[in-house]
């Protein structure tokens, strides 16, 4: 097995990491502080990286574990759907920048509606939607089985979905 | 352009039967300007993700980490050659700076005013010789000025009181 260097193996995997805390705990600074409390832990595991056979596997669970302790700790209050749910939008003029304006706010709409979903899913659905991960790489991060991702990642996406129903029949 | 296929690539991403290649036409498509408007409601989710992706931490991360991590190591230290050229650079540095520092100062010790005249001083001195010559002849013409008006006036003033 190559040896791993912290600079060229570890390092590069923030971006991902950050993105997966942010998911998780939906607060950029708290987000940045697990990351860097994740690349400080495994590096302090240095001793111990030959014996891990998937590095971006145990600073994914790291991270994860991290992120889900801090949002424990936030206490985080669980929003209903509801209240983000289809604000009145008046399609009544579409000049372009209130349809900018619109299509911005359906984005920021869609986020909510994404960061309200149970944690395993939003983790699948970050890693597979935004990291663009195979199944089985999903499984091998977050240390599940492949059955279990592609459960999760079809709730995710069918709560999507139903949502967007609910939109069409408030006749957008 | 056809929208089946896109429809159907969309009915298989709501049951998680797209494959990663799938997945990417889909975000591809909707990133486009036009949709057509049956299909305008699904952009908002592809977008998020395109949006999301791009999320990244700022460049001054990797130093802070770094220097919690690989830098706190010891590292071994390398022994560099220098050459006596560059060795003696500092010194030859100084050198040209005290040489700047003593011409000029050589220079402002000297001012050039010991070959050059100031033009106001050199008018005022040609004045002060206009004046004194000046001196000498100016009384005597006060005197004829001052007698002829005065015996004017009186004459004058003899007439009016002789009226």
């Amino acid at each position: 097995m190559k040896k791993i260097s912290f600079r060229n193996d570890i390092l590069p995997l923030k971006n991902l990491l950050y993105r997966l805390a942010l998911r998780i705990t939906l607060d950029p600074a708290e987000a940045e502080d697990v990351v860097q409390e994740t690349m400080i832990k495994v590096w302090n595991r240095r001793d111990s990286w030959d014996t891990i056979d998937n590095i971006e596997a145990f600073c994914t669970t790291t991270c994860r574990n991290l992120s889900l302790d801090k949002t424990r700790r936030m206490g985080r209050q669980e929003a209903s759907l509801d209240s983000v749910a289809t604000d009145p939008e008046d399609h009544s003029s579409a000049s372009n920048p209130e349809e900018q304006a619109m299509q911005r706010d359906r984005v920021a709409l869609i986020r909510q509606l994404i960061d309200r979903l149970p944690e395993k899913q939003r983790c699948v659905m970050q890693l597979r939607d935004i990291e663009g991960k195979s199944y089985k790489d999903i499984a091998t991060l977050l240390d599940i089985s492949e059955e279990q991702v592609k459960v999760n990642i079809f709730r995710a996406r069918q709560a999507i979905k139903q949502q967007f129903k609910k939109t069409e029949n408030y006749g957008l | 352009m056809d929208y089946k296929y896109i429809e159907q690539l969309l009915v298989r991403y709501w049951k998680a039967e797209t494959s990663i290649e799938e997945e990417d036409i889909l975000r591809a498509f909707f990133s486009q300007q036009d949709i057509p408007a049956a299909l305008k409601q699904y952009q908002p989710l592809f977008t998020c993700q395109q949006e999301d992706a791009d999320i990244k931490l700022g460049d001054d991360f990797d130093e802070r980490i770094l220097a919690l991590t690989e830098d706190t190591e010891v590292k071994p230290v390398k022994a560099r050659t220098i050459s006596l050229q560059q060795q003696l650079r500092p010194l030859f540095k100084a050198a040209a700076v005290i040489a700047i520092i003593f011409s000029v100062g050589g220079a402002l010790q000297h001012p050039w005013d010991a070959s050059w005249n100031d033009p106001r001083i050199d008018y005022a001195n040609s004045y002060i010789q206009q004046i004194d010559t000046a001196d000498t002849i100016v009384p005597m013409q006060a005197e004829n000025i001052t007698d002829a008006p005065a015996d004017s006036s009186k004459a004058v003033n003899e007439t009016l009181h002789k009226e």
